[in-house]
């Protein structure tokens, strides 16, 4: 599965930093962490976080410090509420796209986007749930 | 267990990536970003226009396509634009009866030094004619068959006009109804007098002042009757000498582009 997870997450740095502004890399991240919930995530949030920053000419880890805080709120979660669901993950898609684009300064369109990024959300989390459960949970 | 450890990785992480986002912010990190950015950018290159090809992503090559032709297009247009402002000075030049189209030279202004719009007013242009083309000091430059001013300097193929309204420019005229006999003065700021006319002579407003005509055997100079501009206000003061009045160019200078330069009157 991490195999599988870094692809998700190398197609997701480039299509954020070469078509669009959806926020690709948090969702992928957020829904691996929801299903796997493996402490691997923040390495992954931090590497592909300065990827990010270096490929978009951000600030270098602006991005990385955003998915690791955002990654941990989520884990933080997990022993109130459960996180492996639908309902879960579209609030936690729009509300974290909405901040990372405003922490962006990306203005255009924005709630579009969210919104967006939840429906992709959604089905990036329906995928990763079926392609995880053949192979197991992997921590 | 498990919590602790999340909350030691989310630490470890975090301060790092605080300590790489202190280190860039104040440009520590700065050779290493551009390093990188070196061995990235060709991949980043390659994965947006491999995108860009895939139809339904490919709408910014398009346009960019209609961009370019826009750009073409506008180019177009303002040539259109020029060929057409250059035909009617021409025509109407040409079928101005004084002075001769024979003897006319068109030259395009390609320079106003000193000139900003809502600011100043034009005092001097630089025209693309000079001596190649038989442009001397002295000539007058017209447009239809209105004075604009003379050309004071000449190189080859450029020559500096001074227009009728600068500080500079002097010449002696009259008045088109009357006759009154006078001397034209610029005096700077895109204004004209006409002075120095005697008292018995009559000066009227909207009266035209027309040059006297002072081509020497040269064959420069400013020809007669070229209209230089009409009377706006008159000033008369019988224990003055002379009586004087303002003229208004009927030509705006703000915004030649193409005059004549008259090179031979006869």
């Amino acid at each position: 599965m991490k195999f599988l997870a870094i692809i998700l997450l190398l197609l997701a740095l480039i299509l954020e930093v070469s078509l669009t502004t959806i926020p690709f890399i948090f969702l992928v991240l957020l829904c691996l962490t929801v299903v796997l919930r493996a402490n691997w995530l923040f390495i992954a949030a931090f590497i592909f976080g300065l990827l990010f920053d270096l490929l978009s000419f951000k600030a270098l880890g602006i991005s990385s410090s955003f998915f690791v805080i955002f990654l941990f709120l989520v884990l933080l979660y997990q022993s109130k509420f459960e996180i492996t669901t639908g309902y879960f993950v579209l609030v936690t898609s729009f509300s974290g796209s909405l901040l990372f684009l405003f922490l962006q300064g990306y203005t255009n369109a924005i709630i579009l986007q969210t919104i967006l990024s939840v429906v992709i959300g959604l089905l990036l989390f329906k995928l990763i749930q079926k392609l995880n459960k053949p192979l197991g949970v992997s921590a | 267990m498990q919590k602790r450890s999340s909350v030691s990785y989310f630490l470890v992480f975090l301060i790092l990536s605080l300590l790489i986002l202190s280190a860039s912010k104040i440009g520590l990190l700065n050779p290493l970003d551009s390093f990188l950015k070196d061995i990235l950018s060709p991949v980043q290159a390659f994965t947006y226009q491999t995108f860009a090809k895939i139809s339904g992503f490919d709408q910014n090559a398009q346009i960019k396509a209609l961009k370019t032709q826009n750009l073409a297009l506008t180019q177009q247009l303002i040539d259109q634009n020029k060929l057409i402002g250059d035909n009617k000075a021409l025509r109407d030049q040409f079928q101005t009866a004084s002075p001769k189209s024979s003897g006319l030279i068109p030259a395009d202004v390609v320079g106003a030094p000193g000139f900003i719009p809502g600011l100043s007013v034009p005092e001097i242009l630089i025209l693309d004619r000079g001596v190649n083309d038989g442009v001397k000091t002295g000539d007058a430059v017209v447009y239809e068959n209105n004075l604009i001013g003379g050309i004071t300097q000449v190189t080859a193929n450029l020559s500096m006009m001074t227009l009728l309204t600068n500080s500079s420019s002097l010449f002696t005229a009259k008045t088109l109804e009357t006759g009154a006999q006078g001397v034209v003065k610029g005096q700077g700021g895109g204004e004209v007098v006409l002075d120095n006319v005697v008292l018995s002579d009559s000066l009227k407003k909207d009266d035209l002042v027309l040059t006297n005509g002072n081509v020497n055997l040269q064959n420069s100079g400013f020809p007669p009757d070229l209209t230089v501009g009409k009377i706006i206000s008159i000033s008369k003061n019988p224990s003055d000498l002379f009586q004087k009045a303002d003229i208004q160019p009927l030509v705006s200078f703000n915004n030649l582009k193409k005059v004549f330069v008259v090179v031979n009157y006869r």
